[in-house]
């Protein structure tokens, strides 16, 4: 084919561009950035760029489409749908090299970033200035801001600051026909179309984001994690239930269960109570009176709802391991089995103790680990499949139940992603949830911002076409899935 | 009953000519007003389905914020919509304008989680979904929300709601509006009029009574629930050393309210572009609230 | 060339690209690029062990650039074993290249304990004369003019290891190791020069059978069950090790037999009865971690305990990050050594303008060499607990 020719001519004119050292073709580079967090089969990779300027990225787009190509903005490559995942030998666009804190503003509250800017980092940097950067998917101290964008990302703590999106002020666009477009402003009300609300999300098809301009929120003056553990899961999510109803909303609740506790337990021996069924982390945030009265009110909630015991983390250095347990839980599955299938459904928070045991339910038909870990305050499950790629016909078993898990919770209301994204991964499951016409409405936003169809194809609506590369879709990879 | 509802209302905007979906007036003019031929609809009212235990309420685009809002606060919670008691809540998030309380109870485009509405061949849409959490696919009611009715007509719409703040109240002082901020943890509310800063606390009844002790020893007067105030109507994008002119700047969002009307906000050639081919494609024909732009609306 | 790098699949499989490495590997950390990540050289192995992937110029180069300071291991929550991994692929590496004579001539000096001593001899006597330009080669500012006659006692309770090439350019900090062991009334002997090199750093750049042959010599020379203690991170390190690595019952005694200095003194009765009843001065000092103690010994808190009686401790922002010495890495990688050692320098000027202090001559070199003021935590307490200085 005359793909590589084609390679060639744009290699060279993307070094010419935006400098040698930023583009790279080789074998190994192709095989890295294949994949992401996802490690989904992904194809490969036409050419991989390191942009380190806005300059750069429009160059990159416009050499993309002087060569019919498409593109694929990429952050850290911890995205769990296989939304960095290259089909049809793309421009593989990586932001990880933009990654300088441009402009802070502590008087209104606002700090321009580049996409390439590690989340934890933007809150380290913070530190002693009475602001942070609210949203902290577990990936945090990995993740880029850029794809915390690309991903509307949530974490923990979005269940009182809200998801990603509201904390975006205003971001620096090059569409995908290479004009640079600023969507929104740092005082969070451009009339006109809500643009930077829609791309954020956008799971970098509609255009890269080159600066983004992120909201500082007030570090709390105190604040409260309880751990409380259930000798029952559905103990646990009436206790969930429980506390929503009765009008508090807590900054995290956390649900881990028991064989989750045991792996994370493992890696960062806290004291999580391993001989429990589930566990419930549970921060509360604010002034300090109110603090109090709040975990008041969650004790005698829990204990009410059959909780054995409920432990205040005495000291910051015990909050941040009950946390660091919380966020490591993912990779620590490997310590049961090397491969992971994992949804991401929500549901309303009332009907988590039915979906749970549904989802156990499902689990033990097939003959499969499950294992819960997810944001319970805002019904956002996480249900992991853990198996042994190896075994003979595990595939297969782990599909139909993932799928059956997707369809327990849309029966009950919910839908199929809260914070990972579509992706690859889960389109086919996109007219599970909307009809045809729904589909065609939002077809016309991803054609309107990139007509072309250049921006990240392939992801996010299920159209007639399929990445070439990646049509054995149904088939799980060899190896981690993520 | 609710399906029959929605169906009419889809029956009513029809497919091909102009038209425009009325409620309580109460912002009829924003962003221009609809051309004369347009063929003005009502859309349908009623609160569908409320569970306070999950905090969304599934309501139809003609009820008005009194309607629901009593309905909401029987179970103390409330919507984060603002606009006088005739507002329906379409209209509300029509215009899709953030009152003065955002800084803490969020902006209104947080707020809608799912919307059902007619395009402009005249089918039935859903966007979004009805937890409260939800990133699958497009996030079209974003686009919805400040959209004035361009790009589709919403019938019926999934809202998140808020637990009601127990104790809130309005003080009044000396304070510059920089020092305001550091003094009060989450003020709901900060106003500044040039001379004096007007702050509303909320939240729990032993927070708000230690912050207004504290704001009361820096010389802070109480003034009790309703806002001290009048805001004046127009709302003006406020930047620094821009004259006040007796009106009122809302601190957290820069908004400067006025009793004169804005010129209309500029935009970048290229946001235009987009913006425009946005309405291009969902309303190719140009029929939904023809005469209205959303550009042309103040902040 | 299609290779096999005999990995063992297990420990290839452990790793599901999550990601949570990224942040503790000094090499990503300085490049933002994949192939320069633990999880990316994973990936790489496992596309060479698969057929996927040739050993290419870029897989090497890949493979080559890991600094080894295992940040990657700590932070894994699934127990990835990279280490090991890393370990095996530069042994099957390196019977395929030529290894560059940089390090080759490097690694051959340690061995050649005469050798050794009459080049540092004629480099200290250079460094007098400013014959040297500073910081052009990996070696302290200020080599010894001579060596150290250590005095040791009869009926030793323990053995300091002094190495090879520490003995010979940082032999003050076994100086101050051995005072503060006298001023607490341990009798100790040292392995001195005939025991020499522990072959950590032909360990470490994948030379395994020397780095074996070291460690049945220095098995072979230090019998007895006396404990061992080791005031160089690196080498305490593949001291503990060489249980693993010879796989007899012997060397696993011998390791067990293994401590960091610090890590002894804190559990010693006679440390615990000389300490001070408070603080002496008011003097802060910064404690950098060599990797070698904190990912791999895991020892790293002790070093804390035992500065903490006598001066206030502050800590790096940047959670053990590597300071790009890694052992002979630095004479492997000398850019990108000194490219994660700028990342290191800018988290030093956040703590402040304190000395610092590193338990592992390669850090101290390393960063001397940039103009830290650095010493050997053990040389901090010897000033305080000998009483020879007077504080402010």
């Amino acid at each position: 084919m005359n793909r590589s020719r084609g390679n060639d001519q744009l290699f060279q004119e993307l070094c010419r561009d935006i400098g040698t050292n930023r583009v790279h073709r080789d074998g190994a580079s192709q095989l890295l950035y294949s994949r992401d967090g996802s490690a989904f089969p992904g194809g490969i990779p036409g050419v991989v760029c390191f942009p380190e300027t806005t300059q750069h990225v429009v160059d990159c787009i416009k050499a993309a489409n002087r060569h019919d190509r498409s593109f694929v903005p990429r952050g850290a490559g911890t995205g769990l749908a296989g939304g960095a995942v290259p089909c049809d030998a793309p421009l593989v666009i990586s932001t990880t090299k933009m990654n300088s804190i441009l402009e802070v503003n502590y008087e209104k509250r606002f700090a321009w970033v580049g996409p390439g800017v590690v989340n934890l980092d933007l809150t380290k940097s913070l530190t002693g200035t009475g602001f942070h950067f609210a949203p902290d998917p577990s990936s945090q101290q990995s993740c880029t801001i850029g794809g915390n964008v690309a991903n509307n990302s949530g974490g923990p703590h979005c269940l009182a600051y809200g998801v990603t999106n509201a904390h975006i002020l205003a971001i620096e666009v090059v569409l995908p026909d290479g004009t640079l477009v600023q969507l929104g402003d740092v005082d969070g009300h451009a009339s006109g179309y809500d643009l930077r609300g829609v791309f954020v999300g956008g799971e970098g098809t509609l255009g890269i984001a080159t600066r983004i301009a992120v909201k500082l929120t007030p570090d709390p003056p105190e604040i409260r994690t309880l751990l409380l553990d259930f000798m029952d899961v559905a103990d646990a999510a009436k206790t969930v239930s429980a506390i929503i109803a009765s009008g508090i909303v807590p900054a995290a609740i956390e649900m881990m269960d028991k064989r989750i506790v045991n792996v994370v337990e493992e890696f960062v021996k806290v004291g999580y109570p391993t001989d429990a069924a589930a566990v419930l982390i549970i921060e509360v945030d604010g002034l300090p009176e109110g603090v109090k009265i709040e975990v008041e009110r969650i004790q005698s909630i829990s204990l009410e709802h059959g909780a054995r015991s409920v432990r205040v983390a005495s000291s910051d250095e015990e909050r941040e391991q009950i946390w660091k347990g919380r966020k490591s839980a993912f990779g620590a599955v490997a310590q049961i089995q090397p491969g992971y299938y994992l949804h991401d459904t929500v549901i309303p928070r009332t009907k988590l103790v039915e979906v749970l045991e549904a989802v156990y339910e499902i689990a033990n038909r097939y003959e499969l680990i499950v294992m819960n870990v997810f944001h319970a305050g805002d019904g956002n499950l996480h249900p992991l499949l853990v198996f042994d790629p190896q075994e003979p016909g595990v595939m297969e078993r782990v599909l139909v139940a993932g799928e059956e898990i997707v369809q327990v919770s849309l029966d009950a209301g919910g839908v199929l992603s809260g914070e990972h994204g579509i992706g690859l991964e889960k389109k086919r499951f996109m007219e599970k949830l909307f009809s045809e016409e729904d589909l065609a409405a939002q077809k016309l936003l991803k054609d309107a911002f990139d007509p072309d169809g250049r921006a990240n194809p392939f992801k996010v609506l299920p159209s007639g076409a399929s990445c070439s590369e990646v049509n054995h879709l149904n088939q799980l990879p060899d190896g981690a899935w993520v | 009953m609710g399906m029959n509802d929605l169906e009419d209302f889809r029956e009513s905007v029809g497919k091909s000519d102009p038209v425009a979906v009325v409620g309580g007036r109460t912002h009829w003019t924003v962003g221009g007003n609809p051309t004369d031929d347009t063929r003005l609809v009502s859309a349908p009212v009623g609160i569908d389905f409320f569970d306070p235990s999950e905090m969304t309420v599934s309501v139809k685009a003609g009820t008005t914020l009194k309607d629901l809002n009593e309905e909401l606060s029987r179970y103390r919670q409330e919507v984060c919509l603002e606009g006088s008691s005739e507002t329906t809540v379409g209209g509300a998030l029509m215009i899709g304008t953030d009152g003065i309380r955002r800084n803490l109870i969020g902006s209104i485009r947080e707020t809608l989680l799912q919307a059902e509405y007619v395009d402009a061949k005249g089918k039935l849409i859903k966007a979004g979904g009805p937890t409260v959490k939800n990133v699958t696919g497009y996030d079209l009611c974003r686009l919805l929300v400040g959209s004035l009715g361009t790009l589709g007509l919403v019938g019926r719409v999934i809202l998140r709601t808020r637990p009601q703040s127990e104790k809130s109240v309005w003080l009044r002082g000396g304070l510059s509006p920089e020092e305001a901020r550091h003094i009060c943890f989450r003020p709901s509310s900060l106003l500044w009029n040039g001379e004096e800063t007007f702050i509303q606390l909320e939240g729990y009844g032993v927070n708000v009574d230690s912050e207004i002790l504290n704001l009361k020893n820096l010389g802070y007067e109480e003034l009790g629930v309703k806002c001290p105030i009048s805001i004046p109507s127009f709302r003006h994008k406020f930047v620094n050393g821009m004259s006040l002119d007796n009106g009122i700047i809302d601190v957290y969002s820069s908004i400067l309210y006025k009793s004169v009307e804005a010129s209309e906000p500029q935009h970048s050639e290229e946001v235009l572009r987009l913006g425009n081919r946005v309405r291009k494609m969902f309303d190719p024909l140009g029929r939904l609230n023809p005469g209205r732009d959303p550009y042309r609306a103040g902040p | 060339m299609s290779t096999s790098l005999n990995l063992d699949k297990d420990h290839l499989t452990a790793c599901i690209s999550c990601g949570l490495c990224l942040p503790h590997c000094p090499t990503y950390q300085t490049t933002q690029d994949e192939s320069r990540s633990p999880r990316g050289r994973i990936s790489l192995m496992r596309g060479v062990e698969d057929g996927l992937m040739p050993l290419s110029k870029e897989v090497i180069e890949s493979l080559d650039t890991c600094v080894q300071c295992l940040g990657c291991e700590t932070a894994c929550p699934s127990g990835v074993r990279y280490g090991e991994l890393i370990g095996q692929t530069r042994e099957v590496l390196n019977s395929h290249r030529k290894v560059s004579f940089r390090l080759r001539a490097g690694l051959w000096i340690l061995l050649h304990m005469r050798v050794l001593l009459f080049g540092s001899r004629v480099l200290a006597v250079l460094q007098r004369l400013k014959l040297v330009p500073n910081k052009a080669l990996p070696v302290p500012s200020r080599i010894p003019l001579r060596g150290v006659r250590y005095v040791q006692n009869d009926d030793p309770e323990v053995i300091l290891f002094t190495g090879c090439v520490m003995d010979v350019w940082l032999s003050q900090v076994h100086e101050a190791a051995l005072s503060v062991l006298d001023s607490i009334g341990v009798r100790y002997m040292i392995s001195g020069n005939q025991v020499g090199c522990c072959g950590a750093l032909h360990s470490h750049a994948g030379f395994r059978s020397t780095a074996n042959k070291q460690a049945l010599e220095v098995i072979s020379a230090l019998p007895s069950d006396l404990p061992i203690l080791v005031d160089s991170a690196g080498c305490g390190a593949v001291l503990k090790e060489y249980g693993s690595l010879l796989g007899t019952q012997e060397a696993r005694i011998f390791s067990s037999r293994v401590y960091d200095i610090h890590e002894w003194l804190i559990n010693d009765s006679k440390w615990r009865e000389s300490l001070p009843a408070r603080r002496p001065g008011n003097k802060k000092v910064i404690v950098q971690d060599p990797c070698h103690l904190r990912h791999v010994q895991k020892a790293h808190t002790s070093v804390r305990e035992l500065l903490t009686p006598f001066v206030e401790c502050l800590e790096l922002d940047d959670e053990g990050l590597c300071c790009g010495a890694g052992g002979a890495f630095s004479v492997d990688q000398p850019e990108l050594a000194k490219e994660i050692r700028d990342k290191k320098l800018k988290s030093i000027q956040r703590a402040g303008r304190h000395l610092v202090v590193s338990a592992n001559p390669g850090c101290m070199i390393h960063l001397e060499s940039a103009g830290v003021e650095i010493l050997h935590p053990i040389q901090v307490v010897a000033e305080y607990i000998g009483g020879k200085e007077d504080h402010e």
